[in-house]
């Protein structure tokens, strides 16, 4: 397929701006069973996130005497994309995602209060549109709280980047791949600490300093409906109501 | 300790209790033992499949996706498309599920489902033959978000919404043209299923997971227009013949009921 | 209720540090680590995973015999135990017992004493943050559902409740569901006895009156919302520990409970 072109007339493919974040729709408690769970509808990404724990650690020799080991699990699901089916199971990809997403939570997630026992995020990605990574880092955020799991700061996520030679804010359909570089970004709310950082393209130092404080602006934007989404489950107490 | 154990202990402190309870006529939520609970179904959920819909019955989610692809055929049927039925036990659906690749539940359950959308030839394979060595494939994927008890009549009722809702791609130089469609898959029948649990000598429909925990047994009957198009019994205890006979009309009735949320 | 006023993790509480739980302090400043609402200057958190501590009633059930003991599901990490040498009552797998917890560590260990083996009955599991509004300021919310619906009901603070088979089970089982889903409201109590009226239970005890008599003015206003007082705080929940003991000897003399 030949390039699109990314930006016209200042106006990306679907008309956005290059700092407007496509329609994000966060609902927490939206599963019965799990313990914590969220669902977040980005673009057209469509990504389900539910957490057990603390529970027992399996296989018991991995567990931690002193906190709770966190096992975090992305998968997409066959039917994801608009393509072809592909294989389900865990692919080299989606394995290096869950290992930057468990990192990202690391350092917030309170796991020393949990000694021995394991704390479990998966991640069900339904529909994919560009930038799934962040999208289910954001539902993971918001299931973990649902839970009720202590954690010392919120992390909100998005992909900045650049498109044809212009830095962008949140990557969308055809722009991850067609663009000139795609940087997912975790940021903490309080301290603005970036807990997850990747990139590929070409970037000079300065677009790279621009994309980093995008990035910020963005995720606190991200923030802002991850709590609304929190706040909201408490209007009614209903919980495990899933609408996709 | 494994989930396994505790299932089976819960069972034992459930099965007693609900017992006492059924031998009063009642069911832990104020349902008949023929009534289902509530039901709602939702097409179209993800629109990167050729059709989709999530089912839920009484807090039991699954969500069904159909693709379509191109493969070369089986070798036994060189004319005839593809259809293959794949599930998977999302690990956050209940505390009980593991990671890892289906587990015999999870088999069973796409295996059972898939069964009777074959068996009622709802699916002609035929018309998906495109040139010699090439025919389309139909996937099937049933993906459980939430497990309340009955996935398999959850999971029928989702497969077949997504049926319905699912278009035919445009095929192009024996190529898929994706985002053109030529129609829908003109289903004859709507195959769905209905499940019964015995506890002690009662027989339970549409068991909610509590009810699950004190079950001896299961009994699915799928159907198509008053006629069988599935059963399948699971579980360690048995059944009478005429039991067998008396819950298939119940599944007639009951499968009826359902197909109003299509 | 107003949305505004719940707090998410990360969030500022507090201009100033405020050493309580479930919170976290930086730069001088107080944040939530949990999801969470403020009252009165206390932080009250709604979503909270169980922390197990002495003094706690636990339900459980037992999951494996052993010379030693007992170990007990309790919905936690790690199973409970109950040490042969401490209880003169032999269990076998299965059984569902009403202990409290004598000793629980920071490693997740639990020692449970003064077990005694439940009858037949149904076990519900609900959030632990929801117990304190289910068992209500001196029982009261306990003792409304228990009258209204004839049931047995035992909780444990790890969230496990146990109902026994007589009386209206169902009724039982929809107005836990009913107080798990309003705890963070106010007038609970009274709109639990409405609701139990309206479902065909029937409240006679008065919702408000305490077991033990009066109450100063000011905690009256405060028990119309156990969320406010400090006795629902699941850190602090130590003055309803007898309550719930005594109406437990109460209901065993009515049931057989094996002794001995």
């Amino acid at each position: 397929m030949e390039k699109p072109e990314l930006i016209k007339d200042g106006k990306r493919l679907d008309g956005r701006g290059p700092k407007d974040i496509r329609p994000l729709r966060i609902e927490a408690g939206i599963l019965k069973e799990a313990e914590g769970s969220a669902l977040v509808e980005w673009g057209g990404n469509k990504v389900l996130a539910g957490v057990y724990g603390p529970r027992e650690c399996i296989p018991r020799h991995l567990s931690d005497p002193y906190k709770a080991r966190l096992k975090v699990r992305y998968t997409m699901a066959p039917f994801c994309s608009p393509g072809e089916h592909s294989r389900s199971g865990p692919n080299r990809r989606s394995i290096e995602i869950s290992k930057v997403i468990r990192e990202a939570f690391e350092p917030v997630v309170m796991t020393h209060l949990f000694p021995r026992s394991q704390i479990e995020v998966y991640i069900e990605v339904l529909q994919a549109e560009g930038g799934t990574r962040v999208a289910a880092l954001t539902a993971a955020a918001v299931a973990l709280a649902d839970a009720g799991i202590p954690m010392k700061d919120m992390v909100s996520a998005i992909a900045v980047g650049k498109l044809d030679g212009q830095v962008v804010t949140d990557l969308g359909k055809d722009e991850d791949n067609y663009g000139e570089s795609d940087v997912p970004m975790a940021i903490t709310h309080r301290n603005k600490e970036i807990v997850l950082l990747q990139m590929d393209g070409l970037l000079t130092k300065e677009e790279l300093a621009q994309n980093l404080d995008d990035a910020i602006e963005g995720c606190g934007k991200v923030y802002e409906i991850q709590a609304a989404a929190l706040r909201k489950t408490y209007e009614n107490g209903e919980r495990g109501k899933l609408k996709l | 300790m494994g989930e396994e154990t505790k299932t089976k202990i819960l069972r034992e402190v459930r099965k007693d209790f609900l017992q006492e309870l059924l031998n009063k006529g009642k069911r832990f939520d104020e349902r008949g033992a023929n009534d289902w609970r509530p039901v709602e179904v939702q097409k179209g959920a993800i629109s990167s499949a050729e059709g989709s819909a999530l089912a839920e019955i009484g807090g039991t989610k699954v969500v069904a996706a159909v693709k379509f692809g191109i493969m070369s055929p089986f070798p036994d049927r060189p004319n005839d498309g593809v259809f293959m039925t794949g599930a998977e036990f999302v690990p956050f659906a209940s505390p009980g599920f593991e990671t890892g690749p289906p587990g015999e539940n999870a088999i069973e359950f796409a295996r059972v489902i898939d069964r009777g959308i074959r068996s009622s030839e709802i699916i002609d394979v035929s018309k998906f033959f495109i040139e010699e060595g090439k025919v389309m494939a139909l996937f099937l994927d049933l993906w459980v978000l939430d497990y309340c008890g009955n996935l398999m009549d959850t999971g029928s009722l989702a497969a077949c919404a997504a049926l319905l809702d699912a278009k035919v791609p445009k095929i192009e130089d024996g190529e898929i043209v994706r985002g053109e469609y030529t129609g829908g898959l003109d289903m004859k029948y709507k195959p769905l299923t209905t499940s019964f649990i015995k506890v002690g000598n009662h027989f339970l429909m549409d068991p909610s997971r509590d009810e699950e925990y004190a079950k001896d047994m299961t009994l699915t009957v799928g159907s198509v227009e008053g006629k069988v198009a599935s059963i399948q019994k699971s579980g360690n205890a048995g059944l009478g013949r005429d039991k067998v006979l008396e819950l298939v009309d119940i599944a007639f009735e009951k499968s009826d009921e359902l197909s109003k949320y299509l | 209720m107003n949305i505004e006023k719940i707090i998410v993790p990360g969030e500022l509480i507090w201009e100033q540090e405020m050493r309580v739980a479930n919170t976290v302090v930086a730069d001088g400043k107080t944040y939530a680590t949990v999801v969470g609402m403020v009252r009165d200057d206390r932080f009250i958190p709604l979503e909270l995973v169980y922390k197990a501590k002495a003094g706690d009633n636990v339900v459980g059930v037992v999951t494996d015999v052993r010379h030693a003991g007992y170990s007990v599901d309790l919905g936690l990490a790690q199973d409970g135990f109950i040490s042969s040498k401490f209880t003169r009552v032999s269990f076998k797998q299965g059984d569902l017992i009403f202990g409290r917890i004598k000793f629980a560590d920071e490693v997740g260990n639990v020692d449970i004493t003064d077990a005694k083996r439940l009858p037949t009955g149904k076990l519900v599991d609900v959030p632990a943050s929801k117990v304190p509004r289910i068992i209500g300021k001196r029982s009261s919310m306990l003792n409304v559902l228990r009258d209204g619906t004839g049931c047995s009901i035992f909780v444990g603070n790890n969230g496990y409740i146990w109902v026994g088979e007589k009386g209206n089970v169902q009724l039982s089982l929809k107005t836990i569901d009913f107080i798990v889903r309003k705890a963070h409201t106010q007038g609970l109590t009274d709109a639990v006895a409405k609701y139990l009226n309206e479902n065909g239970g029937n409240v006679t005890v008065p919702p408000r009156d305490a077991p033990e008599g009066a109450m100063p003015p000011k905690e009256e206003t405060a028990g119309e919302n156990p969320l406010m007082h400090p006795a629902a705080e699941t850190e602090k929940v130590q003055p309803e520990q007898p309550e719930v003991v005594e109406e437990t000897k109460k209901t065993e003399e009515k049931l057989d409970i094996e002794e001995m």
